[in-house]
């Protein structure tokens, strides 16, 4: 009987015991939504996840890079089934292909900025603000404006050609389930994005600042956007400041191949961190998509290497220093000719040295980088009249080249800039974007694929008026959001 | 003894008319010849004159009526009468009656006898399942219980089987039942995180060996299972394991080796080598044609591309008159071996005839105040891919003590460690054997290099590794040791008053190892990897409970329960992680260069109070109500709290005077159910808006929000209704139940997809419904019964349909069989469908003339041409996706047949399934229009094929232009899902007692299983044993399975 006592005495105790206590059980990796910003410290907290998020495979860790360069006419098949040839393929419908993680992964980043941006405000209003805290509201809207710079991008048309036309939803505060957002004019995302350039700003440091975003960044991302706007003033004004700040400068001839085996260097103004065991994407890795099959690897499968065109405009001097990236790729096996297709910027370097991690796939993505801003002041001023400008802009880039003469006043042509940007820019994801923007007609290698594959969804040459050009909305985003169902881009 | 002292005492003063004489002898079962300890014997007719048998089973009784009639019952056993006359040596046979209207079985919080409970429940006995070679009881249940399917993703030793009773009830959460082993719940389904890393599974029900099971009760209605509240909605298993019997200690020994030699069906079986050759020469030589070229150009372009893949296998290619008919295979002759002729035989290699062994040594007894019930076994499966094993060995205690006179204490204590060697099973790896040898190893592909006998340690191909080489520079292994102790307190107040209390701790350490060495594909970038991973999954269990019982004038039986029950779950998990090893002879984290670590905890808590009253009268009339109130901290504060019922009828007509009469009917009963249960969502925190913290960047933490989260996040309910009627006829010898279910589960947790622009694709809401209906038999009978010669025969079948009446705002939700993270077959979820429906595009077939793929259009479009009338397209991407067909089969269960004559017996136990289809994820690797050309194709497809030959052929031709795949996922790879297979065959031979007791051996029994060795499918190509998908994928079939065992007891 007295077991009986202590059992019942300890049901009693039990059952006294606050239920409601019992039932709390809080996750371990993960803290309440509501209270996780509340510091500066908290805030650079979630900025690294952001920068971890953009990082991602369907994002500047492969995808977005891959994008650019695979559908711009320089890279080419030599197989099919690898990969991502959709891209190059322009096989593209809402429910197959849509390559709906564009869309989604950088939306889940903006929800990330808009969250990290409302957080902020709170502290501000409730009179909590720092200069610390308000650099990451200056990082917060600085990215927002290079997200919806790429969203728009790939979703609408160039700004050049018909800004009316429809570009991609604005969110621009955390939205809640039911949110179906329509999409905004391209104009009205570009209105945005110049916006919030502006408005970051003042708020970013002036140092070099490796692996996030300072305020040359953001003018980086400005001078872009006005290229793309045409905009020629204020892109040269833009990269200008740049230029001038002397804070970054260029790869001399003797270092730009080196300039691979290192991370943040004196040309980088952002490039985003690859760290092993954070976003190493290892054997999906940009490194691996670039490589010469089974180079190194088993796994390298080959996905993409140059097309005969880039190697023809690359080869107007055997000498050009940008030749030391790139390495023979499968080819040789059929024809017994060495071809320097493939490209080994995210392996560090032919021999896979990395960027100086340890690997040669956790190599960082150098999202923007003084030859570009170069050549964006090039462009920039060339269109604003100021050839001689515009000539000493180009020929510090083209003087990788040695044995190319260098512009002149008279012979600059914006045919030339382009050419350099490919040249100069391969693998970094510009040349599609840079074809459209400047109505050009692109060309396909696809006589390269062995040996023989018909592609069956784009002709050989195409140019911005076909509509695959850009991206469809996914069957998914159209089933989901009311909003934009009756907006599907035009063809799809 | 004392008592029958008492009746001897009470015998001598009734003086009586009649002769008396002394009775002695003894009875047996006729089961296994074993003695019968303390079985009633009692005159009839004579109230106080009787005894009991001892515990070997004799008996005397000292003054017997020479004319008396002797009635003997015994739990178990059929009661029968044996008349004395004027014998004084009457020895009793007592035949088991597993059918038995008075037998006990176990069900929620309790017992209940057959005849009486009210719920829907069916029992499964040990003798069901025991020679059987499995790891996990669940997979001998097949076929066994109405309503209830049991499917097995793999045929890997020691993955995990799926069980759906009464259909599908949930989308988002789960469809797994919930299991009870002695009265409390525990841990299901795969534990560990392998899954992260290779795709395989555990199944931590296989820690529970098979041979230590007494029952397995399946409670499928409310009113069976509502007692379990929010966990139950999709069905309950019982579990009860094995305690002493009343008797001398029985020593039990059973050892048993099976042989797994091939597989049970045809599965995809390859082409030959010189078909694979034609076949990729056809592939380019059509493209060729289709660009416009010569005989010549194209025949030049296809051998090129033949030349090229296997010139470094050791092989070269010519076709004189260009085309197929000329296509030779040749050997190089520039190497160490010339392979002209000779082919690799990958399937040698990569397969083994598979070897099964366990062991068993029980002992077990009981005497009046102590029983006992220990085991230990052994067994050791090997899977038919050559690195996939399974072991375990098993220990277990199971005591029941009386102290004193009201206080019950009992102990079970199961100890259990398994090691498990796996093996990939998911498409997208170059680690699955299965897939490798039926897809990616060529037979012109070899293990070495022609040229110089080194190990060839290239990739071949798409995806195709040399195994023989790889297998070396990998390893996996997880290990499971789980540790379960309940502890149970009985007190008997009174008679009609119980307290029973039960302590349970369910601890579950799993480890899991993996390992590649620097040479291996998956770690060459970071020059070797290991992780070490720790799991420890812990469950407490405290519920207490007071029954009162008690029967008033002899009519009125009434039983009321109350109890409550806390549960915490507590989930612990570390790994560590090592790359850049130094050397490939030591696979530990520790030597690693870089390492890298996580470990964190999950965990849900529930509380409940629990009720349950019951009324019987006469016998006749039966009446029970349930009530459960969970809470679970798997909800937020307002929705916590949830109410389960349910109230239950029967009606034993067969006890109603009108009855009397009618001698042909033994037993008559309607029984009906109504009620209401729950199941909780499968995450743990899924209500709460969460920042996580899995992103770092450049070393520093990075986090970020993780969901958009619905606050009042509530249960899943289910309402069913259960009506039944049940027989007996001819004394039992023909039982059956035809039973009605419908139940409706609302509130149904679903993954709403949300616009992608919020960051995010999909909240979790409470908002679909389901229902599931259906008809369920179950008829059993003895066709021969006499004391030689016994044939038996049961039958199962169950209709069920299950669909999805509502959804989010009506849209359709489309979602892939997640098996494998391989998306393999696509499902729709729509209102008034199935909620197995495939959807995808509908394949017209093939063009006779071109040998062109046609699709039906199914929209508006400008249709190419017409099929069967309907509008129709060559171009895929201009049709539209409809719903093709139903996974769900319309009518599926299981029959056996026993036919027992002495000690030899034959059992016979088949499943089936009946319409329906299967989705065969793998038709676009194998079967295949030109896309995959770097793989090998199957037999079927090479038979099937378009060629201007065979132009009514069922699939087009294979030509190399298109860069894509376009028959992923459409009618194409859909098939008839009926099969029929004898699933179990079993033939055992007990030696007769007469020898054996000699030998002081109580019993000894050989016997033979053979387990899927027939097989009649409606499509040939695959075993049509699917996952609960309906999908077959590239997880490794089963095999047919031959076991030999032995049994023997002291």
């Amino acid at each position: 009987m007295k077991k009986i006592n202590i059992l019942l005495a300890a049901i009693c105790v039990v059952l006294t015991m606050s239920c409601e206590g019992f039932l709390d059980v809080k996750p371990s990796n993960s803290a309440a939504a509501e209270t996780s910003i509340t510091t500066a410290a908290d805030a650079k907290v979630i900025m690294n996840g952001i920068m971890s998020k953009m990082t991602s495979s369907s994002y500047y860790g492969r995808n977005f890079i891959m994008y650019g360069d695979a559908k711009g006419g320089d890279f080419a098949l030599r197989s099919q089934g690898r990969g991502l040839d959709a891209l190059y393929t322009f096989n593209h419908s809402p429910s197959s292909n849509s390559y709906s993680g564009y869309w989604s992964q950088i939306y889940h980043c903006l929800a990330q900025v808009n969250n990290l941006l409302v957080n902020i405000q709170k502290i501000e209003d409730a009179g909590n603000s720092t200069s610390a805290l308000l650099v990451y509201k200056g990082q917060a809207l600085t990215l927002r404006a290079l997200m919806y710079f790429d969203l728009v991008r790939l979703y609408g048309k160039p700004y050049n050609m018909d800004k009316t036309a429809l570009g991609v939803p604005l969110a621009l505060e955390p939205l809640d389930a039911s949110s179906q957002p329509s999409r905004a004019t391209v104009e009205q995302v570009y209105t945005q994005i110049v916006k919030d350039l502006t408005d970051g700003a003042p708020l970013l440091n002036k140092t070099k600042t490796n692996g996030y975003i300072n305020y040359y960044a953001n003018r980086a991302i400005l001078a872009r956007a006005y290229l793309y706007m045409e905009n020629w003033g204020g892109a040269l004004a833009a990269a200008e400041e740049i230029i001038n700040s002397k804070v970054y400068t260029l790869y001399t001839n003797a270092n730009w191949v080196s300039s691979w085996t290192a991370q943040y260097n004196t040309e980088s103004i952002f490039e985003l961190a690859m760290l092993q065991g954070e976003s190493d994407l290892e054997e999906g890795s940009l490194s691996f998509y670039l490589r010469r099959l089974g180079h190194g690897s088993t796994s390298a499968m080959g996905w993409f290497m140059a097309s005969d065109y880039w190697i023809q405009r690359m080869s107007q001097d055997p000498d050009d220093i940008r030749w030391g990236i790139m390495d023979y790729d499968e080819s040789y096996k059929d024809t017994g000719v060495y071809r320097f297709g493939s490209c080994y910027k995210y392996s560090g370097s032919t021999t896979f040295v990395g960027d100086g991690k340890g690997s040669s796939t956790a190599v960082n993505i150098k999202v923007i980088r003084l030859s570009e801003i170069y050549l964006i002041a090039a462009e920039a001023a060339l269109n604003s009249n100021s050839k001689d400008k515009a000539v000493n802009y180009l020929n510090a880039i083209r003087k990788r080249s040695p044995n190319l003469a260098p512009a002149t006043a008279t012979n600059i042509t914006s045919d030339m800039i382009l050419d350099e940007r490919s040249k100069e820019l391969f693998a970094e994801g510009h040349r599609f974007f840079d074809m459209m923007r400047l109505n050009k007609t692109i060309t396909f290698n696809d006589d390269f694929i062995y040996p023989m594959v018909v592609i069956t969804h784009r002709e050989k040459t195409i140019d911005r008026t076909f509509y695959k050009t850009i991206l469809p909305i996914s069957i998914d985003e159209m089933n989901a959001n009311e909003g934009v169902r009756s907006q599907q881009n035009p063809g799809y | 003894m004392k008592k029958s002292l008492f009746f001897a005492l009470a015998v001598l003063i009734t003086t009586a008319a009649f002769a008396q004489s002394r009775v002695t002898g003894k009875v047996t079962s006729s089961e296994d010849g074993s003695p019968l300890p303390f079985v009633t014997i009692l005159i009839q007719g004579e109230r106080g004159l009787g005894t009991n048998t001892d515990i070997d089973g004799n008996f005397i009784l000292e003054r017997c009526p020479s004319d008396a009639i002797l009635v003997l019952s015994y739990v178990g056993f059929t009661t029968i009468q044996v008349p004395v006359e004027g014998r004084n040596v009457i020895n009793v046979t007592m035949n088991p009656d597993a059918l038995a209207l008075e037998e006990v079985m176990v069900v929620a919080y309790g017992t209940a006898r057959k005849g009486t409970y009210t719920g829907a429940a069916s029992v499964v006995k040990s003798e069901a399942i025991k020679d059987v070679p499995t790891l996990s009881f669940e997979n001998a249940l097949n076929g066994k219980v109405a309503g209830m399917q049991i499917t097995t993703n793999s045929g890997q030793a020691g993955s995990v089987s799926s069980i759906r009773v009464r259909g599908i009830g949930s989308m988002n959460a789960s469809n797994e039942p919930l299991y009870v082993v002695d009265g409390v719940p525990v841990s299901s389904g795969s534990t560990g995180q392998m899954s992260g890393y290779i795709y395989s599974t555990n199944n931590v029900m296989s820690t529970l060996n098979p041979q230590d099971i007494e029952s397995i009760t399946v409670l499928k209605d409310a009113a069976a299972s509502a007692l379990y509240g929010s966990r139950a909605a999709n069905g309950v298993i019982l579990v009860t394991t094995k305690t002493g019997r009343l008797g001398r200690p029985v020593v039990n020994f059973k050892a048993s080796v099976g042989i797994t030699p091939s597989f049970a069906t045809v599965n995809f079986d390859i082409a030959s080598p010189e078909q694979q050759v034609e076949l990729y020469y056809e592939n380019f030589w059509n493209a060729g044609k289709y660009d416009g070229k010569t005989d010549e150009a194209s025949s030049k372009s296809a051998l090129s591309q033949l030349n090229k893949r296997f010139n470094k296998h050791g092989y070269y290619f010519t076709a004189d008159d260009n085309t197929v008919n000329s296509l030779k295979i040749l050997g190089m002759t520039d190497g160490k071996e010339n392979r002209e002729g000779k082919y690799y035989n990958w399937d040698d290699v990569l397969f083994r005839t598979a070897i099964y062994q366990t062991y068993d040594l029980s002992v077990s007894g009981a005497s009046d105040r102590t029983s006992y019930y220990s085991s230990l076994s052994y067994t050791k499966e090997q899977g038919r891919s050559t690195v996939n094993d399974f072991s375990r060995i098993a220990g277990r205690v199971n005591v029941n003590q009386k102290v004193g006179k009201i206080i019950e204490f009992s102990t079970n204590v199961n100890i259990s460690k398994n090691v498990q060697h796996g093996f990939n099973d998911t498409r997208s790896t170059g680690g699955n054997y299965f897939m490798q040898s039926r897809n990616l190893l060529w037979p012109l592909y070899w293990p070495t290099d022609y040229k110089t006998g080194d190990p060839w340690t290239a990739r071949y191909g798409s995806y195709a590794y040399n195994q023989v080489y790889y297998n070396n520079e990998w390893e996996n292994e997880s290990n499971v040791l789980r540790l379960s102790a309940n502890e149970t307190l009985t007190v008997k107040f009174m008679p009609e008053l119980v307290l029973k209390s039960v302590l349970s701790f369910d601890n579950t350490e799993t480890k899991d190892h993996i390992y590649y060495s620097a040479n291996h594909f998956n770690a060459s970038s970071v020059k070797g990897q290991v992780h070490e991973m720790s799991t420890n999954v812990q469950k407490i269990v405290s519920s207490t409970t007071l029954n009162y019982d008690k029967e008033f004038a002899d009519k009125h039986i009434v039983n009321v329960l109350v109890g409550w029950e806390a549960e915490d779950n507590q989930t612990n998990y570390q790994r560590s992680s090592g790359t850049n090893l130094p050397t490939s002879a030591l696979h530990t984290v520790a030597t690693a260069g870089v390492l890298d670590a996580s470990a964190y905890y999950w965990g849900s808590t529930m509380l409940s109070f629990l009720s349950r009253a019951e009324y019987s009268y006469d016998g006749r009339y039966y009446l029970s109500g349930s009530f459960r109130r969970d809470g679970s901290s798997r909800l937020g504060s307002n929705t916590r709290w949830g109410n389960f019922w349910s109230v239950a009828g029967s009606w034993r007509i067969n006890n109603e005077a009108f009855m009397k009469d009618i001698t042909m009917i033994s037993n008559l009963r309607l029984r009906g159910s109504y009620g209401v249960n729950g199941t909780l969502p499968s995450s743990n925190y899924g209500w709460r808006a969460l920042t996580s913290y899995g992103n770092k960047y450049m070393e520093d933490p990075g986090g970020g929000v993780a969901n958009i989260a619905d606050a009042n996040l509530s249960w899943e309910t289910s309402y069913t209704w259960n009506a039944a009627l049940e027989f007996g006829l001819f004394n039992n010898r023909l039982n059956g139940t035809i039973e009605y279910f419908n139940r409706d589960s609302k509130d149904l947790l679903q993954s709403v997809p949300i616009s992608t622009v919020t960051g995010f694709g999909s909240t979790l809401k409470n908002i679909g419904e389901i229902n599931n209906h259906g008809l369920e038999i179950e008829l059993s009978g003895d066709i021969i019964r006499t004391s030689d010669l016994r044939w038996s025969a049961g039958l199962t079948g169950s209709w069920i349909r299950s669909t999805v009446t509502k959804l989010y705002g009506g849209k359709d939700i489309y979602w892939y069989d997640p098996t494998g993270d391989d998306a393999r077959a696509k499902f729709v979820y729509r209102e008034g469908e199935s909620t197995l429906a495939l959807y995808g595009l509908e394949w017209a077939g093939v063009e006779d003339e071109t040998g062109k793929n046609v699709w039906f259009l199914n929209n508006d479009s400008e249709a190419d041409l017409t099929v069967d009338g309907r509008p129709a397209t060559y171009n895929y991407s201009n049709a539209s996706e409809v719903i093709l067909g139903d996974a769900h089969p319309d009518f599926f269960g299981g029959f056996a047949t026993d036919l027992s004559w002495k000690g030899l017996s034959i059992a016979l136990n088949f499943v089936y399934k009946i319409g329906g289809y299967t989705y065969n994820a793998v038709g676009r690797d194998v079967n295949d229009d030109g896309y995959y050309w770097e793989r090998i194709m199957s037999q079927y497809c090479y038979d099937n094929r378009w060629t201007p030959e065979n132009k009514t052929a069922k699939y087009p031709q294979r030509v190399a232009i298109d860069m894509e795949d376009v028959n992923q996922k459409s009618s194409r790879h859909m098939n008839p899902a009926d099969y029929l297979r004898l699933k179990n065959v079993t033939v055992s031979y007990t030696l007769p007692r007469t020898w054996t007791s000699k030998i002081s051996i109580q019993n000894a029994r050989i016997y033979f299983n053979g387990s899927n060795l027939w097989t009649l499918a409606a499509h040939k190509e695959y075993d049509p044993e699917v996952n609960e998908y309906g999908s077959r994928g590239w997880e490794i079939p089963l095999g047919k399975t031959f076991t030999f065992g032995l049994e023997f007891s002291f």
